[in-house]
């Protein structure tokens, strides 16, 4: 196994709130390759967005902060160096598109600004060398007629033409690694298919890693190598698409993967359900935090210690939950 | 019984809507003057019978929420008819839509934008009957246990606020608040893309078990395909204004005559790597309905080499086999 681009390890963010300080992001680990993409899959409100954010140290101010764990890129701990240091990272290192381009660009600039700006800021180059540049980027990014499209201002494109600027943008300075966070979920499908094909021709040409952030488990099963399916803020399942496809062992997993219909699944039936809810940040349990929705009998304990994390080969581990550990290594 | 079932009897459709047009003026200049016309629905026709559901797809800005405004009379539609229960409501006045609504309701995308914030749960499940001047005070209390009941809510929701639900729960609040009057027609736009994927079950679940119990029938839009499939009796493709494809889910789904369905099913990614696949992908994006391109709109998009010949044509639903209906073009359809 080559060594990881981005290492993420026992990561763990709060935010200090009215109630006291709520842990968003509870002990993650990942690891990801250059040229390779791992998706990030979950429920809103589980940490798949703040896990990115702390990455990149953009996390809201001043309630958020990286509470533990480090973020190992390059030889360097994220998490530790100066701002200064962190904002040579941001953009030219490592970038990130969001999931809504109209407020994520700014409307009263032309897009071709605000990709000159993100070039000026990193690379030395003349005022006219970055235009051309950015002319360079729109036309890569397959937006037609990009030397009339470079002054046109956000509200004139449409969704999908927005997020091909965000992610010109996000490009320009080559990264590394690119973190997109639900980069489709505004999009329809037509577009979504447009934009992820995109992206992967982009990853093949420049060999990025890509960090692909989504609560759609086509996207992910389409896309990516790897996939961390994260909830309540803990990763419950990580591995391979292949393998967490065909055999997803934690019941989260298996739930989610359940109730999505599918085209050929029986019309008008009900769907398989996960009952319940997410538990609340602050009655979060100890132990298993899915115990409370799993369709499997649990002892008290579950809740009380946590589970720990078994890995099953081919780079397949699971938060192995006293509920269906025993099955894991009867196998 | 089997002579009602069969073919010499039809019973009367729900809903019929007879090429519906609603036209926005767009205003500009000195004199604040028409300019042109923005074609948000242009010619869609189509019926509903009483407990079926029809499903309404296609991308965003092709006019699927103007059909539902429309249908429901929360706007003037330009042109066309709307038919419920044989009662042609197009121009109906506000009193005549106020006893109409009870027999047809709407549950919109946003639960948390669509529900009074300062309003309890109680007070929001109350309203309609208020509104309608049903029962006394004790029958509204008893009904809005019902309805709480029905959708799944505990029953001290009534003193709570829908900002302490969640997006699902609230979901089913708009849901139960739609129920209240006992209506044969919901139309739901988009109810369940703006929710997770768990809750998501959770909430078409609700709808097909209201609609067995109550014999409702809904119009259901949304732009998940495999959602829409999962929900519907019958599907219409639209595109720009218009229907491009009608027919049964599963005639539509596994045999697709106009080539915006096919890319449209094409698209959505399959939950599966081992599909994994090189797709057909569909360029552009759905051009403006101010000044629609002429002839086939989706024949210009792709650039069609025949889509000139659709230019000028009468580009009409053609029956191409018993109940499957396509617009019938020479680009789009082989």
């Amino acid at each position: 196994m080559a060594d990881p681009l981005l290492n993420v390890r026992n990561l763990r963010v709060g935010f200090q709130t009215d109630q006291g300080l709520l842990t968003a992001v509870d002990d993650v680990s990942f690891s990801i390759e250059a040229g390779k993409t791992l998706g990030i899959v979950g429920e809103s409100g589980c940490g798949k967005s703040v896990t990115a954010m702390s990455i990149l140290r953009l996390l809201p101010q001043p309630a958020g902060r990286i509470l533990g764990g480090e973020v190992m890129f390059e030889g360097r701990d994220l998490s530790k160096i100066s701002l200064e240091e962190m904002r040579r990272v941001r953009g030219n290192d490592i970038a990130m598109i969001f999931q809504e381009p109209m407020t994520a660009l700014n409307p009263v600039h032309p897009v071709g600004r605000q990709i000159i700006e993100a070039i000026l800021l990193h690379k030395p180059m003349s005022a006219t060398d970055a235009l051309r540049r950015a002319v360079e980027l729109m036309n890569w990014v397959g937006i037609p007629a990009p030397d009339q499209r470079v002054n046109e201002y956000p509200h004139q494109l449409s969704g999908g033409m927005r997020q091909r600027v965000m992610i010109a943008m996000a490009l320009s300075c080559s990264p590394r690694a690119l973190i997109a966070d639900e980069p489709t979920t505004a999009l329809d499908v037509t577009v979504q298919a447009q934009i992820l094909e995109l992206l992967k021709r982009l990853q093949n040409e420049t060999g990025m890693a890509v960090i692909l952030i989504t609560h759609d488990l086509g996207v992910i099963a389409e896309t990516c190598d790897d996939v961390a399916v994260m909830y309540a803020g803990r990763i419950a399942e990580r591995g391979p698409v292949g393998q967490i496809f065909a055999r997803p062992l934690h019941p989260y997993t298996q739930g989610l993967m359940a109730c999505v219909p599918k085209l050929d699944h029986p019309p008008k039936t009900p769907l398989p359900v996960i009952p319940g809810m997410v538990p609340s940040l602050r009655e979060m349990p100890a132990g298993c935090r899915f115990a409370s929705r799993c369709p499997n009998a649990h002892s008290d304990s579950v809740l009380a210690e946590r589970q720990p994390w078994q890995e099953c080969g081919h780079g397949h581990g699971v938060e192995a939950c006293a509920c269906f550990a025993a099955t894991l290594s009867a196998k | 019984m089997r002579m009602l079932c069969g073919n010499t009897f039809r019973e009367m459709s729900l809903l019929t809507v007879q090429n519906l047009k609603v036209h926005y003026p767009v205003r500009g200049g000195v004199f604040h003057s028409t300019k042109a016309w923005c074609k948000a629905v242009d010619g869609v026709s189509l019926s509903l019978e009483p407990g079926e559901t029809l499903g309404l797809v296609g991308e965003s800005g092709c006019g699927k929420s103007t059909v539902a405004k429309a249908v429901v009379r929360l706007l003037k539609p330009t042109a066309g008819q709307v038919v419920f229960e044989g009662h042609d409501i197009t121009h109906s006045g506000q009193g005549a839509l106020r006893t109409l609504r009870r027999q047809m309701q709407m549950v919109f995308q946003d639960p948390a934008e669509s529900l009074n914030p300062r309003h309890t749960v109680g007070q929001i499940l109350e309203e309609p009957f208020l509104i309608q001047k049903l029962g006394a005070r004790s029958d509204r209390t008893e009904w809005v246990d019902d309805l709480l009941r029905r959708v799944g809510l505990p029953p001290d929701a009534v003193h709570r606020y829908p900002f302490e639900f969640s997006g699902g729960q609230r979901q089913r609040i708009g849901i139960a608040r739609a129920l209240a009057l006992k209506p044969k027609l919901i139309v739901c736009d988009e109810p369940v893309s703006a929710l997770d994927v768990s809750v998501q079950a959770q909430v078409l679940n609700l709808l097909l078990e209201l609609q067995r119990a109550f014999g409702l029938a809904y119009l259901f839009i949304a732009h998940d395909l495999s959602v829409v499939k999962h929900m519907s009796d019958r599907v219409a493709v639209m595109y720009l204004g218009k229907i491009v494809e009608l027919a049964t889910m599963d005639e539509l789904y596994r045999n697709p005559l106009h080539a915006y369905t096919k890319a449209l099913l094409d698209a959505v990614p399959a939950p599966d790597p081992t599909k994994r696949r090189q797709r057909q992908l569909l360029r552009g994006d759905v051009p403006s309905p101010i000044n629609p391109p002429e002839g086939c709109a989706f024949g210009h998009r792709m650039n069609h080499p025949r889509w000139k010949e659709s230019v000028g044509m009468d580009l009409k639903l053609v029956e191409m086999k018993a109940g499957h209906w396509v617009q019938r073009c020479p680009c789009c359809v082989g």
